[in-house]
Order: C-alpha cells, then sequence, then structure tokens
C-alpha cells in the first residue's frame, strides 16, 4: 500500500511541475513542485499556503478477490491568501486557479506503480488507479481560503508488498 | 506616518533585554534547522532521513504560559530569545532575516526537549527589536 500512496504522490508531482512549473516550495532547504505529503514533513503549525498538501485518511480491503485490493482515501488540501501585489484581493482567483491544476494533475486516473525503497525505483506489474476528485465546499478564515478534495486511491496488492 | 524624530538609535534596548534575559537564568536555545540534503524522491516520501544543523542562540529564557484549561490540550509555552544573539545567527548564515531563520526551523531545543513554533512575535524599541517572543508547543519524540 504504502508503494501506491508514494507512486500516487510521485504522479502528481511531476504532472505539477508540467502543468504550472512556478508553483514550487522551498522546503528543508530545496525548491521542489509546490505538493508535498503531510506524513513526509515535519509537523506545521499550520499548512503553507498556495501548495498541495496530501493527507491519507480512510483505508479498506477487499480481500474477497484473487489479489487484494487496498481502497486509500487521499485528502488534498490547499489554502491560498492571494498574492501581495493585489494585497489579496485576487484570492478567490488564486484558489480557483488550484482547483484548475488539481483537476488536471489528477488526470488521467491512474499511474503505474513503483517500489521507491530500491535506487532506481522499480517498476511493479499493477497499475495505480483513482476516483474523480470530489471537491469540498470552500472554508473561509479571515483572508485564508481554503478548500479539499477527497480522492479514493485504488491498488492491488502483489506479492511481496 | 512616518517616525522623523531626530533621535539616535542606540543599542540600549538589546542591551537591556539581554541583561535582563541573563540575570533571570537565560539559558541556550537551539534552533533546529535541516541541512544539505539531496532533494531525491526518496527524501520527500520520507525514505531518507533528513539531516540538521543546530542554531546555537542565547540568551533565552523558557516560560510556561498561563494554562487554560483545554480538554486534551496541550501545554503551551514561550521562549523569549534576544534578538542581539537571533541577529548574530542571522548574520552568520547570511539570511535576508531573522523571520527567515525562524522559517527554516523545524523545533526548537531547550533544555533536551524539542518544542514547535507556533507564531512569532517581536518587540521593538525605537525601531529596532530587541526580543523575539516565540509562542511553542512540546513537540513528541517522533517530531524531528
Amino acid at each position: 500500500m504504502q508503494n501506491a500512496k508514494d507512486s500516487f504522490y510521485v504522479a502528481l508531482r511531476t504532472r505539477l511541475a508540467t502543468v504550472n512549473p512556478e508553483r514550487t516550495i522551498l522546503l528543508r532547504a530545496a525548491v521542489r513542485p509546490g505538493i508535498l505529503v503531510e506524513e513526509a514533513e515535519a509537523p506545521f503549525s499550520q499548512l503553507p499556503t498556495d501548495v498541495f498538501v496530501l493527507r491519507w485518511t480512510a483505508m479498506g480491503l477487499e480481500q474477497d478477490l484473487p489479489s487484494s485490493l487496498a481502497a486509500m482515501e487521499c485528502e488534498v488540501l490547499y489554502a491560498t491568501l492571494g498574492s501581495q501585489s493585489f494585497g489579496g484581493m485576487d484570492r478567490g482567483r488564486a484558489l480557483s486557479a488550484m482547483d484548475e491544476e488539481l483537476a488536471a494533475i489528477l488526470s488521467p486516473y491512474w499511474t503505474a506503480k513503483f517500489n521507491y525503497t530500491t535506487t532506481p525505483a522499480t517498476e511493479l506489474q499493477t497499475n495505480v488507479f483513482w476516483d474523480e476528485p470530489v471537491f469540498e465546499p470552500l472554508t473561509t478564515v479571515r483572508d485564508r481560503l481554503t478548500r479539499s478534495a477527497r480522492v479514493t486511491v485504488y491498488a492491488y496488492q502483489e506479492i511481496g508488498e | 506616518m512616518s517616525d522623523t524624530a531626530s533621535r539616535s538609535a542606540t543599542a540600549a534596548p538589546q542591551m537591556l533585554a539581554d541583561a535582563l534575559l541573563r540575570t533571570v537564568a537565560g539559558t541556550t536555545a537551539l534552533l533546529r534547522v535541516t541541512g544539505t540534503n539531496a532533494n531525491t524522491d526518496q527524501s520527500q516520501l520520507g525514505l531518507v532521513a533528513t539531516t540538521f544543523a543546530e542554531v546555537v542562540v542565547s540568551p533565552a529564557v523558557l516560560r510556561k504560559l498561563r494554562p487554560g484549561y483545554v480538554e486534551g490540550g496541550q501545554s503551551r509555552w514561550e521562549i523569549l530569545v534576544s534578538a542581539t544573539g537571533v541577529q548574530q545567527q542571522v548574520d552568520a548564515l547570511d539570511l535576508d532575516s531573522a523571520k527567515s531563520l525562524f522559517a527554516m526551523t523545524l523545533a526548537v531545543n531547550v533544555g533536551g526537549q524539542d518544542y514547535l513554533i507556533e507564531s512569532i512575535a517581536a518587540n521593538e524599541a525605537m525601531g529596532q527589536v530587541y526580543l523575539y517572543r516565540l509562542l511553542v508547543r512540546e513537540a513528541g519524540t517522533e517530531a524531528v
């Protein structure tokens, strides 16, 4: 299941670098595409703005199949304050841009599954696939606009995983 | 309106703050920042341990904030840090500002306990910061 989670993140990160190369984050002394896995970073007192944060929540396992099928729910959180040059008054547009980017990087709804514990990463035999995102209503706290989208990610468990 | 008073900026507020911090058992705070790390898939996926560096700032004082009972709530603490101590490290690390230093800080260690920064405030006198106040909460051992 970890391989599926890793592959999902790397697929979205690679697509984001193509869809919007300008969306980056300086994290742990490195500039990277503006997407991160919350559980793989140091705890945040407040989620960073203008980046996508992947949070893994629910999980289910269907074992009544030739291969077990894991279903994992990923919550993609993102927030924005708009830009300083617009005095934050473009925050609605900035959030819309992130909505569109998220929809773009989630399509197509599958990617190859890799094992990233090896160097280089080794491709496994099955794919990781996911549902269409379910966008949650916007949350406004003062000038901070936040939205989350839920995606259910599926992957078959291969022998040795 | 800008302050155009013709008074010379001195280091008196900073010296006074440093003296006060030392006299109330000022100690050393270690700001844990990330070292140079390879930006690889493995490091982004939590597969590679990040290297850390510790930035020493002193004098600093840790004090517990007045507790307000909250079910399951954590204790909150405040770390008072000398602005001159912070500025020395900002200069040594060739950073833009103290804000940059705090932004890259993952945790603050005082007396062997790690704390996570919740918010930062600066006290100023005559346009000069003489004290930083870090609102922190205790970190679990897994935090860093």
